[in-house]
């Protein structure tokens, strides 16, 4: 019954997520796409929440939900035009695009499928904030300390970037 | 019918290829960076996955998820802010007008 309700759970994930992602990419306003990513992100963390990630769940509603996606929204309406919903938004040659995006995704669940067809759960989900914590100031506490390099020099990027063409004093 | 491991890679997989899908036939540079963070997500659909099911017991893969998403938080503020001021220059978000280069 439990198993049922899990797999009823990812069914419905699943679709949902595949159904906005294809939203994302084919759908003409830009900002229509940009909701539908929001929506799809949101799904996204709760996958990582099925799975039993709950610092990485919240970390990716704080993130991309509340981040990310907020610029980016900014940004389509500050660069759109009224005649952008007119124009087409896909290229000539997008046959192909498609043929090589069916190709790759053909070519990896064909893989996953043979590979990992009978993995399954064998521990019960633990709380993961603590052990994360760890990681990230422990093991990993060099690459923690190069992102944040990263990110310095990604805040000094835009701000040099958004600068208006007369204003660089 | 018990959820295996690879039922999240084939989703992960379908997400990466609608991702691919919209990087390589969106005109406008801003779809093109939405489906980039799509591609993210199924990377990180992956990892976490790959965590739950074969290490239980430890955390790498999602302290790696937690770099890949400040990484795309750098990505996406600087790719942004570059369009805003290509944008002002020549007033177009479409690829194929970004051509003052080509000589």
């Amino acid at each position: 019954m439990e198993q049922t309700l899990s797999t009823l759970i990812f069914g419905v994930m699943a679709a949902l997520l595949i159904g906005l992602s294809v939203v994302v990419v084919t759908s003409k306003s830009v900002f229509r796409g940009a909701i539908a990513l929001t929506a799809a992100l949101g799904v996204v963390a709760g996958l990582f929440a099925f799975l039993g990630a709950d610092f990485v769940a919240a970390g990716q509603l704080l993130i991309y939900v509340g981040g990310i996606m907020i610029i980016m929204l900014f940004v389509i309406m500050l660069s759109q035009r009224p005649q952008d919903h007119l124009d087409r938004q896909t290229n000539e040659p997008w046959v192909w695009g498609a043929l090589l995006a069916l190709a790759v995704a053909g070519v990896l669940i064909m893989q996953f499928r043979a590979v990992y067809r009978g993995v399954f759960v064998t521990a019960a989900p633990m709380p993961t904030t603590a052990s994360v914590g760890r990681l990230l100031l422990g093991d990993m506490v060099i690459p923690f300390e190069a992102v944040s390099l990263v990110l310095l020099a990604a805040l000094v990027g835009a701000v040099y970037f958004g600068l208006e063409k007369g204003d660089q004093r | 019918m018990t959820l295996s491991l690879h039922h999240f890679l084939m989703l992960s997989a379908i997400i990466f290829g609608i991702g691919i899908y919209g990087a390589l036939t969106r005109r406008n540079i801003l779809g093109i960076l939405m489906s980039i963070e799509l591609m993210f997500n199924a990377a990180n659909i992956n990892l976490v996955a790959f965590n739950r099911f074969l290490h239980p017991s430890q955390v790498w893969g999602q302290g790696f998820v937690i770099f890949v998403m400040t990484l795309a938080a750098g990505e996406a503020v600087v790719g942004l802010s570059l369009v805003l001021a290509i944008y002002r220059n020549i007033k177009s978000v479409y690829t194929e007008k970004m051509n003052i280069l080509h000589g």
